[in-house]
């Protein structure tokens, strides 16, 4: 509280605003993110050439330096920095780095693609920074001025990305479905946010978290679901999904890529922020709710996903049963449930992108993205049927990949904590999973050479010599090798999630609440 | 009651009948300039409510954002876009619109209701004037200086997006030579991913 009367003051005497500390190092990897998109805008003004042969080496250096600052940043003193609007602490963190990461990985995939399309790359690039920017700040956003603002940076870049392919009708349809359903989404914040505004007189999360705890009103419960919705809507929870697989199918796969991974994180990080910073008055209440939108995610992503035809469309509705999974973290709210949600998305990360890289690098070679096509591969392309057939096991869960210990450790901290209906649910639709992942590999590995499709007869052969190739085989390796390894060496992920959890105030405050309540 | 007291109720009740009806003909009426030009109105009358609660910088902004700029936008959308076009009916257009009349109309008695239930925190902070605008600058250098940072950003990638957006990739011909070679070596120069087998 003397925290809050100092700042005060300060506000009410100009003269003080001087001496004000920002504690602006708290942002220096989103710097280093903001000087990459300054970088590769400038390299754009030389032309096409010159920005394809230098566009690459700046991101990689923005995002390399922007996760080395993070690095440094962690177990790192937690101070608020501009005066209450952001908050550096290890959850913040944790996330940012999962978000620097996909980025990273996503623009080494991205290049070839591109380059096959014939869309400029330096404008890709700087989009694709900018929502990057955006999701980073959500991650430590502690303000509702500052979450909206970066909420929206996040999501007009996302509609751009997703429209970026102009002369595909479905990249325009998507793009314009996106923007339709995500401006209502941001009203619907907006509104939501200007009733907790009215309620406490303040924007600040904290703030506004305390005031409803001294007078909970039905206002604020309706704020609540006002909020709610925007938070499943950006991380694809049923009922909330229906942009999603029409908005995968379309947009360029790179950014379907960092979409399923960036994205869905930063719309995490800010459930976190929003529920357990804010709304713990309401704790039983959105719990509920958000036990009915993981049941309903897990349960549709993972049925419907069944019926596809498509690889991108399946991966689609994949990530929302993976979304599904990873609430079961978010309801149980005690330490291993948080600690659970990081690993998980850390662990997803790897896995996910890893079969989008081997999804791209496919249709790459072949120009096709449906299943069937896949059929026979393992002969033509041993690389690729390894690397999507283990990533894909790790997406199902199949020890002794590194999906497995992440989903098995969220459905251990759901068991301790009691939600046996989660549990259950997200252990039939984990089997359920398991088909569909393993139809796609049976696909590939057992089909006979004289049945495999027309696509993969005439396949074309092995090239790694192109431009852009060399990174996406980097990127493909490097996420199939922490997939399938991360999985036997796991231990230092599961310190990364404890510190992850432990280095975080606002989770701590909310872990001793709760075991409180449930002790008396 | 004094004199200030109802003239001020009475510009309210005006006000507020010509926001609300003005925003039910924007929805209901078939030809869209007028409901863009009554959009305007209704704009106009929220930023005369922005007056009347002493908010002078926010019923400018209220004017010069939504008037002057995208009400003009839209204004321009649809007179450019000026193709008559038989648009297919759709099927069970009734029974959609009782639904989401439905809907609305539910949403429209739960806010009633919690608005009225509601003890709000009357009167709220006395309205500050003329200072308005000092104090905003102050926020967005103190507290707000963050958000206020990253909307630069955002503006920055939204007009770059914009360009993206709305640049040919494909020059369109004018009969001129040069500008014949130029589309045929970017055709040839460009294969799409996505070929026709992937549509199958």
């Amino acid at each position: 509280m003397g925290e809050l009367l100092s700042f005060q003051i300060f506000i009410n005497e100009p003269v003080e605003l001087l001496n004000l500390s920002l504690n602006a190092k708290a942002v220096l990897p989103e710097a280093a993110v903001l000087m990459a998109m300054l970088g590769t805008l400038l390299v754009d003004l030389a032309g096409e050439k010159v920005s394809a042969r230098w566009s690459p080496p700046i991101c990689y250096a923005g995002l390399g330096t922007s996760l080395i600052l993070l690095i440094m940043q962690w177990n790192g003193e937690i101070q608020e920095s501009f005066l209450g609007a952001f908050v550096a602490d290890n959850l913040a963190i944790a996330f940012r780095g999962v978000i620097a990461l996909s980025t990273l990985i996503s623009l080494l995939i991205s290049w070839r693609y591109a380059e096959q399309n014939g869309s400029p790359i330096g404008e890709f690039a700087a989009i694709l920074l900018a929502a990057t920017l955006g999701a980073m700040l959500l991650c430590g956003s502690t303000d509702l001025v500052s979450v909206f603002v970066s909420l929206e940076t996040l999501s007009v870049a996302s509609y751009l990305l997703s429209g970026y392919l102009k002369r595909d009708s479905r990249s325009s349809e998507a793009a314009l479905k996106y923007l339709l359903v995500g401006s209502a989404a941001a009203a619907v914040f907006l509104y939501g946010a200007s009733l907790l505004y009215g309620i406490s007189g303040s924007t600040n999360l904290k703030e506004i978290g305390i005031s409803l705890i001294s007078a909970p009103t039905p206002l604020s419960a309706l704020a609540l679901v006002f909020v709610l919705s925007t938070v499943a809507f950006k991380i694809a929870a049923v009922p909330f999904h229906q942009w999603t697989p029409d908005v995968y199918e379309g947009s360029p796969t790179p950014v379907v890529a960092f979409l399923s991974v960036g994205s869905k994180a930063a719309g995490f990080a800010l459930a976190i922020r929003i529920l357990v910073g804010c709304f713990s008055a309401f704790d039983t209440q959105w719990k509920l709710l958000f036990t009915v939108l993981a049941v309903l995610s897990m349960s549709l992503g993972n049925v419907v996903a069944l019926a596809q035809k498509s690889m991108k469309r399946m991966l689609a509705y994949s990530s929302i049963g993976q979304a599904g999974f990873v609430m079961i973290g978010l309801v149980c709210g005690t330490e291993d449930g948080f600690a659970a949600m990081v690993l998980y998305m850390a662990a997803y990360l790897f896995m996910n992108l890893g079969a989008f890289a081997c999804v791209i690098l496919f249709s790459i070679r072949t120009g096709s993205d449906q299943i069937s096509d896949y059929a026979g591969l393992y002969q033509k392309d041993p690389l690729i049927t390894l690397g999507l057939s283990l990533c894909l096991l790790s997406l199902g869960g199949i020890p002794p990949m590194l999906g497995f210990f992440g989903k098995i450790y969220l459905f251990f901290a759901g068991w301790a904590d009691e939600q046996y209906l989660l549990v259950s649910v997200g252990l039939v639709t984990s089997v359920i999973s398991i088909y569909y992942y393993i139809s796609v590999i049976k696909m590939m590995v057992v089909t006979e050479p004289k049945e495999a499709s027309d696509v993969v007869k005439a396949y074309p052969s092995i090239e790694w010599s192109m431009k852009g190739m060399s990174s996406l085989k980097v990127a493909l390796i490097f996420c199939v090798l922490v997939t399938a390894i991360g999985g036997i060496i796991s231990n230092p992920l599961f310190n990364f999630a404890d510190s992850a959890v432990n280095g975080t105030p606002l989770l701590q405050e909310a872990i001793t609440l709760a075991s409180k309540s449930s002790i008396g | 009651m004094n004199i200030a007291y109802s003239t001020e109720l009475i510009c309210f009740l005006i006000l507020s009948a010509v926001i609300v009806s003005g925003s039910l003909a924007v929805v209901l009426l078939e030809n869209i300039v007028y409901s863009a030009f009554l959009l305007g109105g209704v704009f106009m009358a929220v930023a005369g409510l922005y007056l009347l609660l002493n908010a002078s910088f926010v019923a400018a902004a209220q004017i010069l954002v939504y008037v002057g700029a995208v009400n003009v936008l839209i204004l321009f959308a649809i007179m450019l876009v000026n193709k008559k076009e038989k648009l297919k009916p759709i099927k069970g257009l009734k029974t959609r619109k009782l639904i989401s009349g439905g809907v609305c109309g539910g949403l429209l008695i739960l806010l009633l209701r919690v608005s009225i239930t509601t003890k709000w925190n009357l009167p709220g902070p006395t309205s500050i004037g003329e200072e308005a605008t000092e104090r905003i600058g102050e926020h967005l250098f103190t507290d707000y200086l963050l958000p206020f940072e990253l909307a630069s950003i955002l503006l920055l990638m939204a007009m770059i997006g914009a360009i993206v957006l709305a640049r040919r990739d494909i020059s369109i011909s004018t009969g001129d030579i040069n500008d014949f070679k130029n589309k045929k070596s970017l055709i040839n120069k460009k294969i799409p991913l996505l070929s026709e087998n992937s549509l199958k």
